[in-house]
């Protein structure tokens, strides 16, 4: 954990470092800290805590004969994984860097983003036992400063043993304890943690892991990828409608099959109807059985392709599509019509890589229940209270399903729509648009010259 | 403080509009149909236009006691004992307005989507669901409201443009065919809807924007107005007046009309959808109002304990009020829009407004 | 899903001791399924099954019937209701009533009337389609009648300003052709003209050339095909292709008496021609519109004058239009309105232009 550099430093440097100076017993330590130590980050203490706390953390501490007094030389340095492109959060167009598991490589590669003095980071230790390194950062003069202060509010009163992922401080800090959206935002890029900031939000990075948190979420923000800011803003707009479809129909599709099979077979054509009911005769399960086997298939055979290692998950898939899309609908196990249902939710819920997308894809489940049991009715009630369980929820005092309920108009410009960057005027006005609302000049839209020769 | 949260305009005006078109665009227009037949659409628009004055004298009595409730200055105006005996009152109606609601809720699933399960499974489900975003608070199902409406909005003119092809405008004709007379009783029904604006009294302290009360109920009543007449128009330019008199719920079958291309077809399933959620609404805030006002008439800190309380009551009522819904529509048609409007949506409102006028309690306090 | 019995087509009939019976084909989904095998294959089984079964009302009927069938009996996907003609003669007001009711059958299912037993029609095979109840269901759908969907049947039934009309079902017994695998002889169902009503109560037929001159009437003639005679040359024909026609009911009312003038305009492009004739002359495009006028006034008339004389019932729905000019006077004569149309005067004008000639002016095979 000690770099090789403290060692050098003291037994070769400091002789041959200024020769005409005379080391006594009473100037040694100021010669040795000022002089000799060529290193950046040297403290003095006499606190005995300070020193155990020091060498656990990786620094040298060295103590002279004679002084009371210790010097805590901050050379940490240990093996770290090199800055690597991000592998949840994929871009076609951006930055390629993600955050690694070293808390200062972060906050420097955000500082590289943000050069800027009103970008503050704070630092804590949290979990008793493991003492991580934790810091706060927000653009002051962005963020609404209550905001600012309930996070370290409530980051300081997490007394835990452990803190190993930042999942740990999510949980703890994060609202809605027992609901199963996520109300803390996380990503390991950069540059979305960078947008984010310049929202008026606040980033909480965790020392020994890629993902770093960030605070007030909103429901909508799941639906959201840098990609759409880099991209024109039609494809970035199309694209969130899209995710906000998939969003939909992971939810809902298999549910809304339930229903019609079960309890409204008046609601398909009758020629899909004389068709579909054809496929089912051989089937020996109910449809809601049946979509529930698939489902669960279907995660089982996800979750294997996300474990396995990568030369095997290969054959994962080929198992999955071969046997389950193929072999059981010949058996007439189950309805092709199903298979097509199951496999258009998988896509959907591809398409949900956040968070929330796990949120979704496990209320499906609960929703198909509804609907096996209600029809159509239960998918609607299960809809409302999704609904009206979203609109309990607040992130750090601010709605979760803002700025669409409430609505703020201003704010609808980045939501599903993504507005052109020369008309984003104003910043979230829930965030950082509190304090100093104009992002940017009006005037932006680029035309063209009046005159030309 | 019985509630801390605050509302703004548009989230009243969304809220308001719900409450109203909910259950106005299934039940209403057979029964304008059945008195005023072709001119249903003109009771439509009178219908408005009377709720455009009623919603004028309710919002002139709620601004004369800012930040006050109408339990709160009931008991102002009328002293403690009368305010408290008129309090019940208006807490029996909205109870009873609730059940109404809840009844209507259940009849319509049974008799159109789901005719081997008991009502009651519908009422209670939706009335748990009521009951955890009323004691969420107002805030909440606000906040679900505005989510909700623009799709119900949606959804009805998708639906109604869907089934232009069905409708023919000569079916409207002739004009003023059976008289004023038959218009005019046609109005009162919607009439007794529009006048449903009295729970806006409740609403009233919490608004962000008390002042802005008068053009939140008129934008919410010409909103509400506009997308009922939509609706008489539709269902009566695909069925005439004749057939729309005889369904039960016209707009339903109007939707089941629709077939496009051979793909789209009965889309009954969107307005099962709106009806859930328009419903959830609506029931929601009657529920709100009766919980706030209860808690308010016995003086407590607290409105949540009586959530649970409360909704056993309205659903034992829900079930109790009617044996089959011929009796439920009969109530809608005739019994319960002179009985709304005579006493809690215009009446009562008026006395009040009157003695405090003369009593000179309330007013504008500068 | 499994345990519905899907029926797609209804016959509504009367016994003779004055029951119902009804009848419905069932889809067999196997049948119906992608990849399931076509018929010639040395099939067995037809795609459907065709139930009957008797009772007091059609509900007593339908619960009858269900003991012969092993699923749950599900209406939504009804096609077509066949009315038997002795069941229509009986009055059909509780027949529909009964399907409206249901929140089950649609609206739109297509609402025929036959002679003879509906029964039979249910069971016919027909040649393209898996059932008889979807060949109908198309046929209607091609407007080759005039075909009326159930929720219009019944703004007709409740309406006092016109009698309903639906269309008319026939079969024809086609030969069986072994060669392409036919082993029982294919019954093809076929619309014949249009069954009229008086009050619920059936009351006549219209011919096929009679229900053209009733949809002229009514102003349902959208597209179709007009043959007249070529001018000068009574035995040859020509075709025409309406492209667009109009009908125009002005009722008036003057002297107690109620009268029509009935304007119709149509526009058609030349589809076939038997007459050799060249048609870059006005003259003959005046002659064949002149020809055309004649043809649709004599159609036109032809129902118009079964409809007033023999069936005294206002089939072309002139009460409704009447209605909608003069309120008033309707108030007084809605009652007994059948007798006030069938003494009315009906006044029709034709107004015919035959726009395009196709892609030929002259016959192309013509010898100059």
């Amino acid at each position: 954990m000690i770099s090789d550099q403290i060692m050098k430093t003291n037994v070769l440097e400091l002789p041959m470092a200024e020769p005409g100076l005379e080391l006594t017993r009473s100037n040694a330590l100021h010669i040795i800290k000022n002089r000799c130590l060529s290193i950046h980050q040297v403290k003095e203490t006499t606190n005995l805590a300070d020193v155990i706390d020091g060498i656990t953390s990786g620094d040298t501490v060295l103590l002279i004969d004679g002084f009371a007094t210790a010097l805590i030389n901050g050379v940490r340095g240990w093996e770290t994984r090199k800055v690597t492109s991000p592998e949840a959060e994929v871009v076609i167009r951006g930055p390629q860097e993600a955050f690694v598991e070293t808390l200062r490589t972060n906050t420097s590669m955000l500082r590289r983003k943000i050069k800027n003095p009103n970008l503050k980071i704070e630092t804590l230790k949290l979990g008793e036992v493991t003492n991580t390194d934790v810091a706060i950062a927000y653009i002051k003069g962005i963020v609404h400063d209550d905001i600012v202060a309930e996070v370290r509010r409530r980051l300081d009163a997490v007394k835990v043993d452990s803190i190993l992922e930042s999942g740990y401080v999510e949980e703890i800090i994060g609202d809605g304890p027992l609901s199963p959206f996520p109300l803390v935002n996380h990503s390991e890029r950069p540059d979305k943690i960078a947008a984010m900031l310049l929202e008026g939000r606040v980033a909480i990075f965790t020392d020994g892991t890629p993902e770093v948190l960030t605070v007030p979420t909103l429901f909508l923000e799941f639906i959201h990828s840098p990609d759409d800011y880099y991209e024109k803003f039609y494809h970035g707009s199309l694209i969130r409608f899209v995710r906000l479809g998939a969003l939909v129909m992971t939810l809902a599709l298999p549910s809304l099959y339930v229903a019609v099979i079960t309890f409204h077979q008046e609601m398909l054509p009758t020629p899909l109807m004389l068709s579909i009911a054809g496929q089912r005769e051989m089937v020996p399960f109910p449809a809601f059985i049946e979509t529930l086997i698939m489902e669960i298939s279907f995660e089982a055979l996800r979750e294997a392709g996300v474990r396995l290692p990568r030369q095997v998950g290969q054959a994962v898939s080929i198992v999955g599509a071969l046997i389950i899309g193929e072999a059981a609908v010949r058996a007439g196990i189950v309805a092709a019509a199903t298979v097509i249902i199951v496999a258009v939710t998988g896509i959907s819920s591809f398409m949900l890589t956040t968070s929330a997308g796990i949120t979704i894809r496990m209320l499906r489940f609960p929703m198909m229940i509804l609907s096996a049991t209600m029809g159509l009715f239960g998918l609607s009630v299960g809809l409302v209270t999704i609904l009206v369980h979203l609109a309990t929820l607040r992130s750090f005092g601010v709605p979760y399903l803002s700025p669409v309920a409430p609505t703020t108009t201003g704010d609808l410009k980045d939501v599903l729509f993504r507005a052109p960057w020369w008309a984003m005027f104003t910043r979230p006005r829930l965030l950082g648009g509190m304090k100093d609302p104009q992002r940017q000049q009006f005037r932006l839209k680029p035309t063209p010259p009046e005159t030309r020769e | 403080m019985l509630e801390g949260g605050k509302i703004d305009s548009k989230q009243a005006i969304f809220l308001l509009t719900t409450m109203v078109l909910a259950t106005a665009i299934l039940f209403v227009p057979a029964i304008i149909a059945h008195h005023a037949k072709q001119d249903a659409w003109i009771s439509a628009i009178l219908a408005t236009l009377g709720g455009l004055v009623i919603a004028r004298l309710q919002v002139t009595l709620g601004l004369r006691f800012p930040g006050m409730t109408l339990f709160q200055y009931l008991e102002v105006i009328l002293g403690k004992v009368l305010g408290k005996a008129v309090g019940f009152l208006y807490l029996w109606w909205f109870f009873h307005m609730n059940a109404e609601v809840l009844r209507e809720f259940g009849s319509f699933l049974v008799a159109a989507f789901m005719p081997d399960t008991p009502i009651i499974v519908f009422i209670i489900i939706i009335a748990i669901i009521s009951a955890y975003a009323v004691r969420s608070g107002l805030e909440v199902f606000t906040r679900v409201n505005q989510i909700i409406l623009p799709l119900i909005l949606l959804s009805l003119l998708v639906l109604f443009a869907l089934a232009t092809k069905e409708m023919r405008i000569i079916r409207l004709l002739p004009l003023l065919d059976t008289g004023v007379v038959p218009i005019i009783k046609g109005a009162i029904t919607p009439l007794s809807w529009f006048g449903e604006m009295a729970t806006f009294l409740m609403i009233i302290p919490y608004l962000n924007k008390p002042q802005e009360a008068p053009r939140i109920a008129n934008t919410a009543i010409l909103i509400s107005g506009t997308f009922f007449l939509i609706t008489v128009l539709g269902v009566l330019a695909i069925f005439g007046p004749a057939l729309s008199a005889r369904w039960m719920f016209p707009t339903l079958n109007g939707a089941r009309m629709i077939h496009l291309a051979n793909f789209l077809e009965r889309l009954e399933a969107v307005i099962m959808v709106i009806w859930v959620f328009g419903a959830f609404v609506k029931i929601s805030v009657f529920y709100y109002a009766g919980v706030l006002g209860s808690a308010q008439v016995l003086g407590l800190k607290d409105f949540r304990p009586l959530v649970l309380l409360i909704g056993v009551i309205v659903v034992a009522l829900s079930i109790l009020l009617h044996p089959n819904i011929l009796d439920l529509a009969r109530m809608l048609g005739q019994v319960w829009p002179p009985y709304a409007l005579s006493t809690f949506e215009v009446g009562l409102p008026l006395i009040l407004l009157a003695i405090s006028l003369i009593r000179g309690k309330g007013g504008q306090q500068q | 899903m499994n345990e519905l019995a899907l029926a797609l087509g209804a016959a509504v009939d009367r016994t003779p001791d004055g029951k119902f019976l009804l009848t419905l084909q069932f889809a067999k989904p196997g049948e119906f399924a992608a990849g399931a095998p076509e018929g010639g294959k040395g099939k067995v089984s037809a795609p459907v099954w065709v139930v009957s079964a008797t009772g007091k009302t059609i509900f007593e009927a339908e619960r009858n019937l269900a003991m012969q069938v092993s699923r749950h009996i599900y209406w939504g996907h009804l096609i077509v209701l066949i009315i038997g003609e002795k069941a229509a003669r009986h009055g059909v007001r509780e027949v529909v009533s009964l399907f409206l009711r249901s929140p089950q059958p649609r609206e739109t299912m297509w609402v025929m009337v036959t002679e003879g037993e509906a029964k039979n029609l249910l069971m016919s095979q027909p040649g393209l389609e898996k059932s008889s109840a979807q060949a109908i269901g198309f046929l209607a759908r091609s407007k080759a009648g005039y075909s009326v969907e159930l929720k219009d049947f019944a703004a007709m039934l409740a309406s006092k300003g016109g009698e309903p009309i639906a269309s008319r079902l026939g079969s024809l017994k086609m030969v069986t052709t072994p060669s392409l695998g036919q082993k029982t002889p294919v019954e093809e169902v076929r619309i014949t003209g249009v069954a009229a009503f008086k009050d619920d109560k059936l009351t006549g037929w219209l011919d096929p050339s009679e229900t053209r001159g009733l949809l002229w009437l009514k102003g349902e003639v959208g597209k179709g095909v007009v043959t007249v005679p070529c001018p000068g040359k009574p035995e040859k024909q020509l075709s025409l292709e309406i492209i667009r026609a109009t009908t125009k009911v002005i009722p008036e009312y003057r002297n107690n008496k109620v009268s029509f003038t009935v304007r119709l305009m149509l526009e058609g492009d030349l589809e076939e021609e038997q007459c050799d004739e060249n048609l870059t002359k006005p003259e003959t495009i005046k002659a064949i519109e002149k020809e055309l006028r004649k043809d649709v006034k004599q159609k036109a008339e032809l129902a118009l004058s079964k409809a007033q004389g023999e069936f005294k019932a206002d089939i072309f729905g002139f009460g409704e239009a009447f209605h909608r000019a003069h309120k008033r006077e309707w108030r007084m004569l809605r009652d007994n309105w059948n007798e006030e149309f069938a003494r009315a005067e009906v006044r029709i004008s034709v107004k015919a232009y035959l726009r395009r000639t196709g892609l030929l002016t002259k016959p192309a095979t013509l010898r100059e």
